[in-house]
């Protein structure tokens, strides 16, 4: 395409010219361009190759929304050339086409689809490439090869653009920057609201721009800047979530949360079918316009135009204006000739042809002739109606769909209004206001008025404004009820002139044909949503902009029904097809860390995710550490751990309410363990409760369960009309376990508190200071070793874990506590437990105490179920051939599954096969041989009801 | 037997630590001991600190802020309340008190929570849009002007916001999210061009706002 | 889903502040006379599509229980109360 000399209003600079690459070629451009813009100026032609017969596709909507110009740009795949603004250095590639746009070897795709076979047919993917299922990978391989939209980086360190949120919060969101959009947005900040406007254009204006009022429109929108509105130009607004609306806008996706929204989304123009409407050169009047005045561009040297309505005639005579010589304008209304602008036309020397559209396009690599022709209902053409006419360019419009998406999504139904011929937003949601185009005023002065009436209105439902505002406003409502909406034309849903050959489109973005619709419907997809899905009409890059109307025509006419009753299809966010990586925003994973991890770090621990915390899984060698533990002396990081008080004088009547033992008779100075459950009888957490005073107890949870538990306790607490408080300082608590036969030693050089076995025995708790700091100890043992659970304030942590390891401690991490608490056959909650079992089952029946007086949580599950057996129980087992069975292996019984491994390792101490599983009752005794299944073996366990090591806790207690 | 494990040491040779140092110390920052903790004073000259809150945004870490929480009924708590600090009202039963000597005796339940919650103080013009990145509270003014109290989602952790003057806010989060939330900050922070400063940085604007 | 709910003790925030729990119904003073309505207050709702009564907890702010009433069809937040400030539910068991 040439270069137009200046026009008024173009959007190039031709001062500041730039150059970028397009497939490795120098492309020389202006600042202001697309990169379609200077694609089509540098006399390129096509810009993109089709997603399935890969057929050369140019530009069709000039404004950044249909698929025929995805690119890669600087390795980000999917964008649209048409709408992105071409930048010194940029980096464009092709996408979809193999070896080159230019020639695509996967065209043959195309060709033998055209020869009636049934490759790629309509719901192929249901059909083909089936089987023999063993060729799957093969066609998988192909098909990856054949489709798509590009490839995209697969590593956070390919990925080159930052992107982040931002949230904004304001009183109005008007989406759409056209005459409506920037009049309502205008109307409301004036009268005090808090406005944003997104718009995706590089600049407000809309239509406007390209087609005679830039001046107005940038004064327009200077006004609404002054207004205070916030303008977000070059945002998408991607969909309507309860009120929140993400605005996509370049690395930024702005998380609108506003208390009124305007949608000023305007209509969209489609295109019509016949034989070939895809061909480069066939594109939408609308764009052609565009191309004209915003970039100079003549978009042919020789036009056709065919329309259904007023687009088409004012579309001939800008082109016209513009210098393209206008051959014919193809008008399908009958009273086309009558039109306020025939005249006009006529005096351009320009033949109108009513009653008239277009059949076929033809040429090799674009469009060299248009035939129009009359056609009948079904639209083919009228005997000997049809001629052939030379051009290069074919501009189309087949009407126009309100963009309503958003309305849709927010809760609004569309109607067909059968007097007009075209879809109308019906009822609109609370707090949701349409103006201009998209509510069916497309007139420049109705769209002005109904922007006004949206601004004001949303204004005042906010309690800005007066009452003389609500007065003029009704006045407003009259004037704009009184303009009666122009009728279109409805155009044959498939126009051809009967010759065989070439695929006429619905969707151009799926390659989606008339024939398509028809065998879908011929199959039994005969509603929109049906049809939708087989074909996939609708469902590409573009969301249907451009073939809503052309699929419910097809439709209507392969069904018999009307349009209006087949509707159109549900509207889903996103309304703009957005990169994962603006979706994703910053990649930060909410983490907790304790207070020593940087300790852990430089000991060269491996950290892995528990829940929701990091954590040192070991630091290197896992039996080593497992061993130390037992030989000499370890120290780990239990910071994870959940700890809550619990204050108050019901803090003892709370605690036996939720625990199926007595918590209120713990003396002062102790410790007793507990499990949770819920009301079913079932293992919700477990953990220790240790009094402090009479009022005062510190509960702590597993590491996962802190949130779950503080939440279980402060819920039940609402209900409950007790006297006691709950404060979670999980993280305010570093928590230490020193455990080992050294540990009472070690820790008596860093305290001066006596720690004999008698003035400090098991399940004792002591308030101390260790190396200065002060310290809560417990004595308990879930290593299975003499051990102290140091708990300080986390300010302090990393000090206490300084001081305990200075003295010789080995750290050691969760893998190897794991093992060791194995040993000792304790419980991981949620590990050896799950959503069925209850303390009966789990080997834990001590803990039920029935006879005291309260009403516990899970108390009459437990009365039910302590009158029956349970039908598995839980146990230790050991592996006589030494094998450490997967978690999660099934025990058989009988050759059936009859319960499963729940913890397996390898001891290094007892140096053998140990592990916990679920085993039919019967066979819960020690001794007992069960058999595991594991990947595909079966071999044999033997059960072990106590612990493994130190099974009567002579240890622990020493 | 108290709850005296959860109160830092008064021993001089034990310092505090903030659990947001890891981020402090590799953002270059330079430390003090004050009232028992390590305090990061300042990451670059004073200077450049200043214009940094006065231009764009700067964060302080100032999780050494003594904190307090008071749980009780409505009328202890009224009791309670002290002439110093900032008495931050989470529900009517739980308040929570920082930077002050101390509540007034009363049958509330006081606990210290210092070390449970990290604290920064972000000042600047740019504030809000650095929360925005992160926080989806309403900041604006005229929703929460000086003064305001916000408990809220912080960064996807659960926290509580404090507009202390225009344009100047502070923040508490879970202690153990604080390398994650200094993450987020800076990360947000630098490329909105705003800096870590320290919390003398802090103390020069409050001056000069009031001056 | 990203309504706004309304916290008692905090004001309006984004529904993800919240943590849901459940349907409100009132556990019994006293055991269940059969297993099977035990069972019954165990693991059957009622799950209504309408408007239902049920817990919030602002698990990222004041970490308050609090009552709501919604409409389970279109996430209308008819209001939110303190459990103690909570009208009688009619109709429900109470």
């Amino acid at each position: 395409m040439r270069r137009l000399p200046p026009q008024p209003g173009e959007r190039i600079d031709r001062s500041a010219p730039l150059s970028f690459t397009f497939d490795g070629d120098a492309i020389e451009a202006f600042a202001g361009d697309t990169i379609a813009s200077a694609l089509l100026a540098s006399g390129r032609s096509v810009l993109s190759r089709s997603f399935k017969y890969h057929r050369p596709r140019g530009e069709l909507c000039g404004c950044g929304q249909c698929a025929s110009s995805l690119v890669t740009v600087d390795g980000a795949p999917g964008v649209r050339a048409c709408g992105r603004p071409v930048t010194a250095g940029m980096v464009v590639e092709h996408q979809n086409a193999w070896p080159s746009l230019r020639f695509d070897a996967m065209r043959a795709t195309d060709k033998l689809g055209g020869v009636g076979g049934t490759f790629l047919q309509v719901g192929f993917y249901y059909k083909t490439f089936i089987r023999p299922r063993r060729m799957w990978p093969v066609y998988e391989r192909v098909l990856r090869h054949a489709a798509g939209l590009g490839k995209l980086p697969n590593r956070q360190e390919q990925r080159a653009w930052r992107t982040e949120y931002r949230r904004r919060h304001c009183d109005v969101l008007v989406i759409g920057g056209g005459i409506a959009g920037l009049t309502a947005a205008v109307h409301a900040a004036q009268l005090g609201a808090d406005v944003v406007l997104c718009d995706d254009d590089v600049e407000p204006g809309g239509v406007q721009l390209a087609e005679g009022g830039h001046e107005r429109m940038r004064e327009l929108a200077a006004r609404a800047r002054t207004a205070g509105v916030e303008i977000l130009s070059g945002a998408s607004a991607l969909g309507y979530f309860d009120g929140l609306v993400p605005v996509w806008q370049g690395d930024t996706l702005h998380q609108v949360r506003a208390r009124r929204h305007v949608a000023a989304t305007g209509a969209i123009e489609q295109p019509l079918v016949f034989p070939d409407n895809d061909l480069p050169g066939v594109m939408l009047a609308g764009g052609a316009r565009r191309l004209a005045a915003l970039y100079a561009l003549a978009p042919g040297a020789s036009a056709v135009v065919a329309s259904v309505d007023e687009r088409g005639v004012e579309a001939a005579l800008t082109l016209h204006a513009a210098g393209v010589r206008v051959a014919a304008v193809a008008d399908l209304r009958r009273d086309a000739a009558d039109c306020p602008a025939a005249g006009r036309l006529a005096e351009a020397g320009i033949p109108l042809h009513a009653e008239t559209t277009v059949v076929r396009a033809e040429g090799r690599r674009g469009v060299e002739r248009a035939v129009l022709a009359r056609v009948d209902r079904t639209g083919l053409a009228l005997p000997d109606s049809a001629q052939q006419l030379e051009c290069d360019l074919l501009a189309v419009s087949g009407g126009a769909v309100p963009a309503s998406s958003l309305l849709l999504q927010a809760g609004g139904r569309s109607r067909y209004d059968v007097a007009t011929g075209r879809f109308l937003p019906g009822e609109l949601p609370e707090g949701v206001h349409a103006a201009g185009a998209v509510a069916g005023h497309d007139e420049l002065g109705a769209a002005e008025l109904s922007g006004e009436l949206a601004g004001i209105e949303a204004a005042l439902a906010l309690g800005f404004g007066g009452e003389a505002v609500r007065r003029e406003l009704a006045e407003r409502r009259a004037r704009l009820e009184a303009r009666p909406l122009t009728p279109c034309a409805a155009p044959p849903a498939h126009a051809r002139d009967g010759r065989r050959g070439g695929k006429a489109f619905v969707d151009l973005d799926e390659d989606v044909t008339v024939k398509d619709v028809e065998q879908a419907v011929a199959e039994g997809y005969d509603s929109i949503e049906l049809s939708k899905r087989y074909t996939t009409a609708t469902m590409g890059p573009s969301q249907g902009r451009f073939s809503q109307l052309p699929a419910v025509r097809a439709l209507a006419a392969a069904t018999g029904m009307p349009v209006g009753e087949i509707g159109l299809t549900t509207a889903r966010p996103p309304w703009t097809t957005v990169a994962l990586g603006v979706l994703a925003g910053r990649p930060f994973e909410p983490a907790k860390r304790s207070s020593i991890h940087a300790r852990h770090r430089a000991l060269g621990a491996t950290v892995k995710w528990a829940g929701d915390w990091r954590r040192a899984y070991d630091y290197g060698d896992a039996a080593a550490e497992a061993l130390a533990v037992q030989t000499t002396v370890g120290l780990i990081d239990v910071s994870t751990l959940g700890k809550l008080i619990v204050r108050g004088p019901d803090a003892g009547e709370l605690l036996d309410r939720l625990y199926p033992n007595t918590m209120s008779s713990i003396k002062p100075g102790r410790i007793r363990y507990g499990v949770l459950l819920s009301d079913a009888g079932r293992i919700t957490d477990d953990g220790t409760v240790c009094r402090l005073d009479d009022e005062t107890f510190y509960v702590t949870t597993t590491s996962s369960g802190a949130a779950a538990v503080e939440q279980w306790f402060s819920w039940w607490l609402a209900d409950w009309d007790l006297d006691a408080h709950l404060t979670d300082v999980t993280q305010g608590v570093s928590a230490l376990n020193l455990a080992g036969p050294e540990a009472r030693a070690l820790l008596g050089r860093l305290t001066e508190l006596d720690l004999s076995n008698e003035a400090f025995p098991y399940l004792d708790a002591q308030h101390t200071t260790v190396a200065g700091i002060p310290c809560l100890l417990l004595r308990i043992g879930f290593v299975g070793e003499v051990g102290y659970e140091i708990h300080c304030a986390s300010a302090h942590g990393e000090r206490l874990w300084d001081a305990l390891a200075a003295e010789g401690a080995r750290p050691f991490g969760l893998e190897p506590q794991r093992i060791l608490r194995l040993q000792k056959q304790h419980i991981l909650v949620g590990q050896d437990t799950d959503s069925e079992s209850t303390p009966y089952g789990a080997a834990l029946s001590w803990i039920v105490k029935l006879e005291k007086p309260q009403q516990f949580i899970g108390r009459w599950a437990l009365e039910h179920a302590a009158q029956r057996t349970a039908a598995t129980a839980l146990v230790g087992f050991t592996v006589p051939s030494g094998r450490v069975p997967t978690e999660g292996a099934v025990v058989l019984h009988d050759g059936k599954p009859a319960g499963q491994v729940t913890s397996a390792r390898r001891s290094p101490k007892l140096n053998q096969a140990i592990g916990m599983a679920w085993v039919p009752a019967a066979q819960a005794v020690d001794d007992a041989r069960i058999h595991i299944s594991d990947v595909g073996s079966t071999f044999e366990a033997r059960v072990t009801t106590k612990p493994f090591y130190d099974p009567e806790g002579a240890v622990l207690r020493s | 037997m108290s709850l005296d494990f959860l109160t830092l040491g008064s021993d001089a040779g034990v310092v505090a630590k903030s659990p947001l140092a890891a981020g402090t110390a590799a953002a270059g920052a330079t430390y003090a001991v004050r009232d028992g903790w390590e305090v990061a004073t300042r990451f670059a000259e004073p200077r450049v600190e200043a214009l940094a809150c006065r231009e764009r945004v700067g964060w302080a870490d100032v999780s050494h802020l003594r904190k307090l929480e008071l749980q009780g009924t409505p009328e202890q708590l009224v009791a309670a309340k002290p002439d110093d600090g900032l008495w931050l009202q989470v529900t009517p039963e739980r308040a929570l008190l920082i930077d002050s000597a101390g509540p007034r005796e009363s049958a509330a339940h006081v606990l210290d929570v210092t070390s449970q919650l990290g604290a920064l103080r972000i000042a600047g013009p740019l504030a809000r849009e650095l929360f925005a990145r992160f926080c989806a509270l309403d900041l604006r003014p005229g929703s929460t002007p000086p003064g305001a109290f916000r408990p809220g989602s912080v960064a996807r952790t659960p926290g509580y916001l404090l507009c202390e003057a225009p344009d100047r806010y502070l923040v508490l989060f879970g202690a153990a999210y604080g390398a994650y939330v200094w993450e987020v900050v800076s990360d947000a922070g630098l490329h909105l061009g705003g800096r870590p400063v320290g919390v003398d940085a802090l103390v020069a604007q409050e001056a000069a706002s009031h001056a | 889903m990203s309504f706004l709910l309304t916290c008692p003790n905090c004001g309006v925030r984004e529904v993800t502040d919240f943590g849901y729990g459940g349907e409100s119904s009132k556990r019994p003073a006293e055991r269940p006379a059969s297993l099977r309505e035990l069972s019954a207050y165990n693991y059957f709702r009622r799950n209504v599509a309408g408007v239902q009564r049920e817990w919030w907890v602002h698990r990222s702010g004041c970490r308050a229980w609090f009552l709501a009433e919604r409409d389970t069809t279109t996430n209308a937040v008819l209001w939110t109360v303190l459990p103690a400030d909570a009208p009688r539910a009619d109709g429900a068991s109470s």
